[in-house]
């Protein structure tokens, strides 16, 4: 009985109790990494850290939730997390084409151009892993004012090879395990609607803060520009979210004199104006240009080989950094920049024909390194381009293509229904160029499934590279635009009306040709005046018999 | 051997050199000569799929019969090969023919072989072979059937029958006057009928054993493929037409811009007006079921769901067997003509279409319209010419007519 | 085939063809007819609007939520007595102590705020209109807000689980049988206010004020970002705003742009809001302990109980109870089931009356489920309320009226509020007759038309029959 009463107690606090305050940790950061081609890419990085954190396990969702308590960690985010038991989540919506060759590799791996959306989620919840999957894009969609509901069944895959998680998944009891689920929607654009919210989760937004910097006039103005959410769970450390803006500035075009000086002020329009109080660490980091002649104001903090860090401490005034080349009167372009590709892989891919019927795919890769290297290719087309996968060819300078390609794993499209993935291993001999090619076949939709903008085409989503290196090393290639033949949507009625008729007619011939007889008329001309000259001569067979 | 024999050999030999000079690579998919049923990428596809432990049909691109696969998974992938074996295969379709209008006519030899280059010559059936369609395989299974129900070998004919069902659906609708054919003769009785008279006890084994063939066949196909998604995928394409490819029928347009409330309504009609034609058709002409089942090619050439140029080219082609009605045609020249005009139209515009992109789905639509009303024409007109043939000559100042 | 044949011998030529016989005709006809038939009950099939029917909702005019309101709970009912020495009342669960020398003369007035506290003129202040719209579920959100921290005097962290505890569980485990709740909070570092409030100067130095039509725009809505959204349960707010140096202190002004004791104000239906000026000597930046935040949550749940609904006693009236007596939890049943009630019925009736209009319209079998679950608990309030063996029903019966009305109230809510009840909203009946009628028009002209006639020449040929029955038949009919 005292135990029953007891239990019975914890239980009634433990209902309507939180659980205690878990230590939330703060940090930002910002990277400014000037570029061979005059242009500076920075990289904003606010990650918290909940320590002694674990997701939400799926099979507690037929219950309430405990009560969420939060001081650094957006309590939105939060909320959207627990409410789908979502164990990794990872959103990004850029703008752009990263070029690799030019920038090299970015900060985030996550450069594809549109909305990609992944996430872990386990099963063994009440509610499958597919409603929690739409639960969880509306939900994202409604918190960024972004529309992700386009990431239907049609454009969703679960490519596990070249997407595993990025952090741990924890235990689940036997059977269920954890599923991934991801979709890209190439078209979607992102701007200030996009960043404000964004910005709201953020500890200091914009009155302190790296943060500050954060100006949406002149962030989408830069020449490549993307938000990004990475959330996952550190097994020993906690929930970690790590919310990153990057963005690809081009000070010379930015200058009247054509020079490749930058200060803050001068990318972003803002300087610092203080530091953020809740911040464990506020840390800037300029990374040096190889080629030396430049000036870097203020002193920093710190010094390194390759780049140089400055601490922003509680209570400092005003920061603005400022590089600037004063031996040069104006940028000169280098010239040679193709040639000498900082990165490890160049990919092109592009779509060949035409015609509204077929088309080829064609991928060309290059390995810039002096070592052969092993890329994992995931393709994933949405099912109105069927890939005859048995014109697939890879072909490169001497090697024969089964050396090549290897490991291959592939869905075929459903039509109306999911999209096709194509997961394939490449070797990649070093320094030379692979090229493979498919041919596909386009359909022919629906009138109800055009989207109003018919003729601009239907965006195919990038294909994804993934070194030995691993899933942060990915390589996006283009998005790209396919063209498919549209009727004619002005003629619904006009086509039911016509081939109705047609049918009808013909049927109707058939049937009366089956079902009349025959009677032989006479139709010459009347002889001796007689009057039944035209009387038709064959009388009913009911005074025939 | 004779003139007519050389001449034939020339012909075969003459089809196979273009075949072989590989002019038909560029029209593999070609929407007038293969449908998605058909189109032989999508076979290559298919065998490629199956041979690498993938179900075909867990995708929408393979919607043959699971009855190609263990054959064209072991037939290399020449052209060369498929240029000779599509060949044999017209030429098993020609003796065919040429042995039903022996079996009608009771042997007027020389007549065999204007038939047989009729069909080796016909540009409706001689470019989807071209274009290694299986619509050829159709043809000849179909042609088969007729012939071995001619000559009342009833075995053989239900096998093919129930083939040749196998791989298009809408074949099955010519058990009925094949059904009528097995139980009476070939000959022609279009001037004399007569009611058609036999026991029921003589066409239930016949029914039961075209039954059994086509089980047992249905069988092998899902063993073959482990499971039976095969049926959703190649039957049910008919009936539900995931598939919008253009082709020259009147199915695709009117489902592309059919209102989704609609669709399944209308699926169903569409399928029930094939249907609507075969009971009328056996009981009008009951006495020449030959007839009937000319007839019945021509209707299902007309509506079936994924038709191309070879359903047409069978039925134009079996017109040959029929010389008694000639004279009663009422209309050839305009039927031909519209023919011809489709014949051009259709690539045209097919072409205009999705090729130059001048012109819209409007002007295929069109064509293919001008193909139905071609078709239509020659039904009626071979309908009309059928009965007619029954009443017989009448004075100059006298004309038959319907009332 | 002579030319010069005469006509006469065609006649028997032509009708004794086998094919032109009446027989083959019918059965050509009969066998088009018969496919025609067998697609009918398709068409029915693959067209039909799924239109469940709902169940009639004429039963609930003959009953009213009046008897709801005169009917006493508990299962001994209430009980007062007049005790000597007692100056002033006091509650305690269903029991009032009334002193002596108020029992005769105002015992009426003393019982009124106990047993209907909702009546006209009684309400002080009108407090009416702040209580929030009834939901099984709510959402408590408690915020934070340093309108600055980056300027100095930050509060970094609050311990707001034992404040929690302490203050608001009481209340809602007292509440429990009406609400479920979940509790969420969070701390902003950066709130601006939308407005910048006015400088005066009062006796104790330089004050701003908000001025009571600041009060209605004060919560930034674009700047603060204060609840998940994530569920559809309605949020009360509870907040507390911590000033920027640049603006301690911040006061409330009343009508007249005098300063007022309060520091904290309730926005109506929306949650409570609670001003806390930093003393100019707090360090840069702390963390409110569970005791600095007790005045805070004290407030927070009287303006809980104010937004859910529960009534005030009057000042004179000692509470020996925790929190809230039997008396208010009781009249708080009661009016909350009748409002549970009125609007579940009119929405119930809503929904018949949109069926209805709107032939289109497709009831799925969620929303007829809904509709009857809510129907079957709205009976089972009447049946509580009207039944004789229920008249003296035992202590549950407010909870059971009104979780009976909660559940009819959600239930028709869910059924009204049906993403399905859309879909065919804009397909007219003319579209619908331009689709069949270029098909089934000319196919069933042939048709009909064969038909008559063929019917009319059965008809004739059986009057004729018994006439020319001793007619010798020239042609055999098979």
């Amino acid at each position: 009985m005292h135990i029953h009463a007891l239990i019975i107690l914890a239980s009634l606090i433990g209902i309507n109790s939180a659980t205690p305050t878990q230590e939330e940790e703060y940090h930002e950061s910002l990277t400014l990494r000037p570029l061979r081609d005059g242009k500076v890419a920075t990289h904003f990085a606010f990650t918290t850290l909940i320590r002694g954190a674990v997701p939400r396990a799926p099979h507690s969702l037929a219950d309430d939730d405990v009560s969420q308590h939060y001081t650094l960690f957006p309590l939105a985010l939060g909320q959207i997390l627990r409410e789908y038991a979502i164990t990794e989540l990872h959103l990004n919506l850029n703008a752009g084409q990263w070029d690799y060759d030019r920038w090299g590799q970015p900060g985030e791996p996550a450069v594809g151009s549109g909305a990609e959306l992944w996430v872990w989620m386990g099963d063994g919840a009440p509610t499958s892993v597919d409603a929690r999957w739409k639960g969880t894009q509306n939900a994202l969609a409604g918190l960024f004012c972004t529309s992700l509901g386009g990431m239907d069944a049609q454009r969703t895959t679960s490519p596990t090879r070249a997407f595993p998680p990025a952090g741990n998944l924890p235990r689940l009891s036997a059977p269920h395990t954890h599923r991934l689920r991801h979709a890209s929607l190439p078209a979607e654009s992102v701007c200030t609607e996009n960043l404000t919210p964004f910005l709201k989760l953020l500890p200091c937004p914009v009155q302190a803060g790296v943060a500050a910097l954060l100006n949406p006039h002149r962030l989408f103005d830069a020449d490549w520009h993307g938000l990004g959410i990475d959330v996952r769970w550190i097994a020993g450390k906690g929930v970690e979210l790590r919310m990153t803006v990057q963005a690809v500035f081009d000070p010379v075009r930015m200058s009247s004199e054509g020079k490749r000086d930058w200060t803050l002020r001068s990318l972003f329009g803002r300087v610092i104006p203080r530091a953020c109080p809740v911040a464990s660490s506020s840390r800037i980091t300029v990374d040096l240009p190889a080629d030396g002649g430049f000036v870097l104001l203020p002193d920093p903090s710190e010094i390194y080989p390759t780049s140089v860090a400055f601490n922003l401490a509680r209570g400092m005034e005003e920061l603005d950094i400022s590089m600037h080349w004063s031996q040069e009167v104006r940028f000169s372009y280098p010239l040679d920049l193709t040639s000498t590709p900082i990165s490890a892989i160049s990919v092109d891919r592009t779509l060949k024909g035409a015609s509204q019927t077929h088309g080829d795919l064609a991928l060309v890769l290059r390995n810039n390194l002096h070592t052969p290297q092993r890329v994992l290719y995931l393709e994933t087309l949405p099912w109105y381009i069927e890939l005859y996968l048995h014109t697939l060819s890879v072909e490169c300078g001497h090697s024969r293509p089964y050396e090549l390609f290897g490991n291959l794993t592939y869905t075929p499209p459903v039509p109306h229904g999911s999209p096709t993935l194509l997961q394939a291993e490449l070797i990649l001999p070093p320094h030379e160029r692979v090229r493979v090619a498919a041919r596909f076949r386009k359909s022919f939709l629906r009138y109800t499934e055009h989207p109003p903008d018919a003729q601009r085409g239907w965006d195919l989503p990038p294909a994804v590279l993934v070194p030995e290196q691993g899933a942060r090393a990915r390589v996006y290639t283009r998005a790209v635009l396919v063209d498919l033949a549209t009727p004619d949507f002005s003629m619904p009625y006009n086509v039911i009306i016509m081939t109705c008729t047609l049918a009808a007619l013909v049927f109707g011939f058939v049937f009366n040709m089956l079902t009349r007889k025959f009677v032989v008329v006479y139709v010459g001309e009347k002889k001796e005046g007689d009057a039944r000259a035209l009387e038709r001569v064959e009388r009913s067979p009911s005074k025939e018999m | 051997m004779s003139a007519g024999r050389w001449t034939l050999l020339y012909i075969v030999a003459a089809r196979l050199l273009l075949a072989l000079s590989l002019i038909g690579e560029s029209l593999k998919e070609d929407h007038q000569l293969a449908s998605p049923l058909n189109a032989y990428p999508r076979l290559r596809e298919g065998t490629y799929l199956f041979n690498h432990g993938i179900s075909p049909y867990s995708g929408g691109t393979f919607r043959h019969s699971p009855l190609f696969l263990p054959f064209f998974s072991w037939l290399p992938d020449s052209p060369y090969l498929n240029a000779s074996l599509w060949t044999l295969v017209d030429c098993i379709s020609a003796w065919a023919l040429v042995s039903i209008w022996n079996a009608r006519s009771g042997g007027v030899r020389s007549r065999g072989v204007l038939l047989a280059s009729m069909y080796l010559i016909n540009p409706y059936l001689f470019l989807p072979s071209l274009a290694t369609s299986t619509a050829s395989f159709d043809n000849a299974l179909l042609l088969l059937a007729i012939k071995f129900a001619c000559e009342r070998r009833t075995p053989p004919c239900l096998f093919s029958l129930a083939f040749a069902s196998q791989l298009s659906l809408p074949s099955i609708l010519l058990l009925p006057p094949i059904l009528l054919l097995l139980l009476s003769d070939a000959k022609s009785h279009l001037a004399s009928p007569k009611s058609f008279s036999t026991s029921y006890s003589a066409v239930a084994p016949v029914v039961l054993e075209f039954f059994a063939y086509f089980a047992t066949l249905t069988g092998a196909a899902t063993i073959a493929t482990g499971g039976w998604s095969w049926a959703a995928n190649t039957w049910g394409a008919g009936l539900i037409l995931p598939d919008l490819t253009p082709n020259p029928g009147l199915w695709w347009y009117f489902f592309t811009e059919m209102f989704d409330h609609f669709r399944p309504f209308f699926l169903m009609v569409f399928s029930m007006h094939l249907l609507i034609y075969v009971a009328p058709v056996c009981i009008k002409f009951q006495h020449d079921p030959l007839y009937a089942t000319f007839i019945l090619v021509g209707l299902i050439a007309m509506f079936k769901p994924y038709p191309t140029l070879a359903d047409a080219g069978l039925f134009l082609t079996m017109f040959t067997l029929f010389p008694e009605t000639y004279r009663y045609l009422r209309y050839p020249i305009v039927t031909a003509l519209l023919h011809l005009h489709a014949f051009l139209l259709l690539p045209l515009f097919h072409h205009l279409w999705v090729g130059a992109g001048t012109g819209n789905a409007n002007f295929f639509y069109a064509s293919s319209l001008v193909f139905g009303v071609a078709n239509g024409g020659a039904i009626l007109d071979a309908i009309w010419a059928g009965l007619r043939i029954a009443v017989g000559e009448v004075g100059e100042d006298y004309a038959v007519m319907q009332e | 085939m002579d030319q010069e044949q005469p006509p006469e011998i065609k006649h028997k030529h032509i009708s004794s063809l086998y094919f032109q016989q009446p027989s083959v005709r019918r059965s050509i006809l009969i066998a088009s007819w018969i496919v025609i038939l067998l697609g009918v009950p398709l068409w029915w099939f693959t067209t039909a609007i799924e239109r469940l029917p709902l169940p009639s909702t004429a039963r609930l005019a003959f009953w009213s939520t009046d008897k709801l309101e005169a009917r006493a709970g508990g299962r001994d009912g209430y009980t007062v007595e007049v005790v000597h020495g007692l100056d002033h009342p006091v509650v305690k669960s269903r029991h009032l102590s009334v002193p002596v020398h108020e029992a005769v003369a105002r015992l009426p007035d003393l019982l009124l705020p106990l047993v209907y506290p909702y009546a006209a003129g009684y309400r002080r202040g009108g407090l009416e209109h702040l209580v929030a719209q009834y939901a099984p579920r709510y959402k408590l959100a408690f915020t934070l807000l340093n309108e600055d921290a980056a300027a100095g005097k930050a509060i970094t962290g609050w311990d707001i689980h034992r404040s929690i505890q302490r203050h608001i569980s009481p209340v809602l485990h007292r509440v429990s049988a009406l609400h479920n709740f979940t509790i969420e909070s969070q701390v902003h570092f950066h709130s601006p206010l939308a407005f910048e409030p006015v400088l005066a100067n009062f006796e104790d130095g330089p004050i701003y004020g908000l001025t009571q039509d600041d009060l209605k725009v004060f919560v930034n809505s674009a700047e603060w970002s204060l609840a998940s959204q994530v569920s559809n349960d309605p949020v009360l707010h509870f907040i507390v705003f911590v000033p920027s140096p640049s603006h301690t202190p911040l006061r409330i002004l009343d009508n007249n742009n005098n300063l007022t004791t309060a520091n904290a104000f309730i926005l109506p239906q929306w949650g409570g809001i609670v001003v806390t000026n930093q003393p100019s000597d707090a360090p840069a930046s702390h963390s409110f302990s569970a005791d600095d935040l007790d005045g805070v949550f004290a407030t927070f749940r009287k303006q809980l109980l104010i937004l859910l609904g529960v009534s005030e006693l009057p000042l004179e009236y000692e509470l020996a109870d925790t929190l809230i007596s039997d008396w208010q939890l009781d009249t708080l049943y009661r009016r909350r089931a009748t409002e549970n009630i009125a609007s579940s019925r009119e929405t119930l009736e809503s929904i018949v009356k949109l069926v209805d209009q709107i032939p289109n319209m497709p009831v799925g079998e969620d929303v007829n489920g809904d509709f009857q679950v809510a129907l079957a608990a709205l009976e089972d309030v009447a049946f509580t309320l009207y039944s004789f063996a229920a008249y003296h029903a035992c202590s549950d019966s407010p909870e059971l009226t009104l979780q009976n009305s909660a559940r009819a109230v959600t239930h028709a809510s869910r059924a009204f509020f049906s993403p399905g009840m859309l879909a065919l909203l804009y397909f007219p009946p003319e579209h619908t007759y331009a689709v069949y009628t270029p098909l089934f028009f000319p196919l069933m002209g042939p048709l009909v038309a064969t038909a008559l006639r063929e019917f009319a020449a059965w008809r004739k040929e059986g009057k004729q029959r018994p006439t020319n029955a001793g007619d010798e038949q020239k042609v055999k009919i098979d």
